[in-house]
């Protein structure tokens, strides 16, 4: 905002000053947490400068838990399911935007309506299901069930009509037929929807806790999130540890949200999404 | 080196095929986790015929919900040490545990009466108790020796511990600061829970299968008096509980009432000076249990009973008793405690031995479904009790009606 503006809107300036301050408040306190001594973390009225800067925490939690392959862990998960749900949401929602289809209003309307579900319903029926098709403790079962492809299925949709028809007519004058069309017309017109769709994706299975715990058995095929809540403990809980954890868990999704920033901000201002 | 030749010799000559496969699943992480993997570990180099698998099945709430579906599928562990584990094999009509009472490498008599009843559904044992805890009345050194309070005859009553609360909150504040308090409690229900048996209320009701609510009576609404006693006084914080700990540690609270677990994790950081005293009571000194237990879930009986050979490895007085010091958990047998370890943790850190004297007068309900459900609507009306929303008989009788429509469906 510049100086010109700041003056002008002194009320509104306030209020994007406390609610950006509101949103940085956990991350200081995460960054500043991960460099505390225990007495530090547990000090009350709380401390927030760290009374020496302890970089041993981060050792702890390569000693406490297998950070590493449960780092690999996420990144292969969440990158390949992102590939796949965008990959799978592009195609549907181009179906829906741009083609016709018997039986389109209702398996539409089926489509939304799986919005509604809360993921605690489903998890035991889709256990079931995985368990039978025998994906326990495989990155198959890790990454296929949670193809939630609804969400980003509409936020893609919503882009694609915005596409004129006459660009995709053209196109088929040419001779290109649907799948060409969608790879050639749709996909390289909508590059800044497909980057927010990917980051919302990209973020939910990141984060994913309790499908990743439900289908594996095996420490090795674990995730990053069920690995920070190895660090929590029925008899206390080393924050520290755990911050310096999470400090570092968050690297890739700061990493992937610096270089989509652009496509993400454009795509909110097109679409009216916010997260 | 003979014997470990000889095992070595054992687990060569038997084929992978011929070994028992047993799949363990663990609620516990941290030192804890480490301490009971150690243990499977241990069991493991010892039984070549048993080809165990272990994880952590996340707390006890992600337990649950994967015991659950496991069930469903039929891929549930063999073993499993969780939260509530009779509502997964008692409840679904699986007593295998009670046919192996008679064990004589279990020796039942051994365990407090006290902690089976933590292990019953429908007055059955169905689970064998192990990582099992009660509430503990911390006190800050530093604050009672400011206040000029000597504990060598600690408050024997809840009222008189309120007198001596008050006098440390007046004359302890060590910290200099204005949010200093006298006393509060980790998890209040617990606490009630404790404060009610002490004062004759059974809590719930059982006749027959049935359970009903009976915390609601006169007897539980003077618990709550006294409960309001304590905020309308000043010495407990109104609604805060959450931050007790904090709190505690920090130095801003004299008394807090939390789990015996903490024990082995305070006593190892030189810098808190803490120490316990047994639980002051109403009518009869009593604490709830809490904590975890050992349940079986397999199915087919050949491995149900390589499953109860390793429950009874795990609970047997030395591996139970090193898994409970390592950890903050009680031993739960009496034999434990004459152990040279437990008695020298008794020796060197008090804490434990106000813990492991509450054992002898703990007590526990048998588990039922709603349990869960229970715990957060007592919660829900000491809260309301605190702020003055509904008066301590409306308070209890409101969660009681809610419980009761819970437990009829």
């Amino acid at each position: 905002m510049s100086k010109h503006l700041r003056s002008r809107y002194p009320f509104t300036t306030l209020f994007l000053f406390i609610s950006a301050a509101l949103m940085i408040f956990p991350f200081a306190w995460m960054l500043l947490s991960a460099f505390k001594t225990p007495a530090d973390v547990y000090n009350y009225p709380p401390k927030w400068i760290p009374s020496s800067f302890k970089f041993t925490n981060f050792a702890e939690v390569f000693k406490k838990i297998p950070f590493i392959r449960f780092y690999a862990n996420s990144i292969f998960v969440s990158v390949v399911q992102t590939v796949l749900q965008i990959w799978i949401s592009a195609m549907g929602a181009f179906a829906f935007a741009k083609l016709d289809f018997p039986l389109k209003k209702k398996l539409f309307a089926f489509m939304q309506s799986s919005l509604f579900v809360p993921e605690i319903v489903t998890i035991i029926p889709l256990f079931l299901l995985a368990a039978i098709a025998g994906l326990v403790d495989t990155y198959t079962g890790l990454i296929v069930a949670e193809l939630n492809c609804a969400f980003t299925t509409l936020l893609l949709l919503s882009f694609f009509q915005t596409i004129p028809n006459e660009l995709i007519d053209a196109a088929k004058v040419d001779g290109c037929g649907y799948f060409r069309v969608f790879l050639k017309v749709i996909l390289p017109n909508s590059k800044t929807a497909i980057g927010t769709a990917s980051l919302f994706a990209f973020l939910t299975h990141w984060r994913s806790y309790m499908w990743p715990l439900i289908i594996t058995n095996d420490v090795k095929m674990r995730t990053l999130p069920i690995g920070l809540k190895y660090l929590v403990t029925e008899t206390g809980t080393e924050y520290q540890v755990l911050m310096a954890a999470s400090l570092m868990a968050i690297v890739p999704v700061l990493v992937v949200y610096m270089f989509m920033e652009k496509e993400f901000v454009q795509s909110i201002t097109l679409t009216g999404l916010k997260t | 080196m003979i014997c470990v030749a000889m095992l070595a010799l054992v687990a060569v000559a038997i084929p992978v095929g011929a070994q028992t496969k047993l799949k363990v699943w663990f609620a516990v992480s941290g030192d804890s986790g480490e301490a009971f993997k150690a243990l499977l570990e241990k069991y493991k180099a010892t039984n070549p015929d048993v080809a165990l698998e272990y994880s952590y099945s996340g707390n006890y709430g992600d337990t649950a919900t994967k015991v659950s579906a496991a069930l469903i599928s039929n891929t549930a562990p063999d073993v499993a040490l969780m939260a509530a584990g009779p509502l997964y094999t008692g409840a679904r009509n699986d007593y295998f545990i009670e046919t192996k009472l008679n064990d004589a490498d279990l020796n039942k008599d051994d365990i407090y009466p006290g902690v089976w009843d933590y292990a019953k559904y429908n007055g059955r044992i169905c689970a064998v108790p192990y990582g099992i805890s009660t509430p503990v009345l911390y006190y800050n050194k530093a604050i009672l020796e400011k206040a000029g309070i000597d504990l060598k005859n600690p408050p024997k009553t809840w009222t008189e511990f309120l007198q001596i609360a008050k006098t440390a909150q007046a004359k302890g504040n060590v910290s200099g600061t204005p949010d200093f308090w006298g006393f509060d409690a980790t998890d209040v229900a617990w606490l009630f829970k404790t404060m009610l048996y002490q004062n004759e209320n059974t809590v719930i009701s059982v006749k027959g299968t049935k359970i009903s609510p009976a915390f609601n009576d006169e007897k539980g609404v003077e618990v709550a008096d006294f409960w309001k006693k304590l905020t309308d006084e000043k010495v407990m914080p109104v609604g805060q509980h959450s931050n007790a700990e904090k709190k505690f540690l920090a130095g801003n609270l004299a008394f807090l009432v939390a789990t015996s677990a903490r024990i082995a994790r305070w006593s190892k950081d030189p810098s808190l000076q803490i120490g316990a005293i047994p639980m002051p009571y109403f009518k009869r000194p009593s604490v709830a249990l809490g904590g975890n237990v050992l349940v079986i879930l397999s199915k087919d009986q050949k491995t149900k009973e390589a499953a109860w050979k390793l429950v009874k490895f795990l609970a047997s007085k030395e591996n139970q008793t090193t898994f409970a010091l390592k950890t903050g958990y009680l031993p739960i047998r009496k034999s434990g405690l004459n152990l040279p370890e437990a008695k020298e943790a008794v020796t060197s850190n008090p804490m434990y031995a106000i813990a492991f004297d509450q054992l002898d007068t703990s007590w526990s309900y048998w588990h039922f479904e709603q349990m869960g459900t229970m715990d957060q609507l007592l919660a829900q009306a000491i809260d309301a009790l605190e702020r003055n929303v509904l008066t301590p008989k409306a308070t209890l009788d409101k969660a009681a009606n809610e419980l009761q429509a819970e437990i009829d469906g």
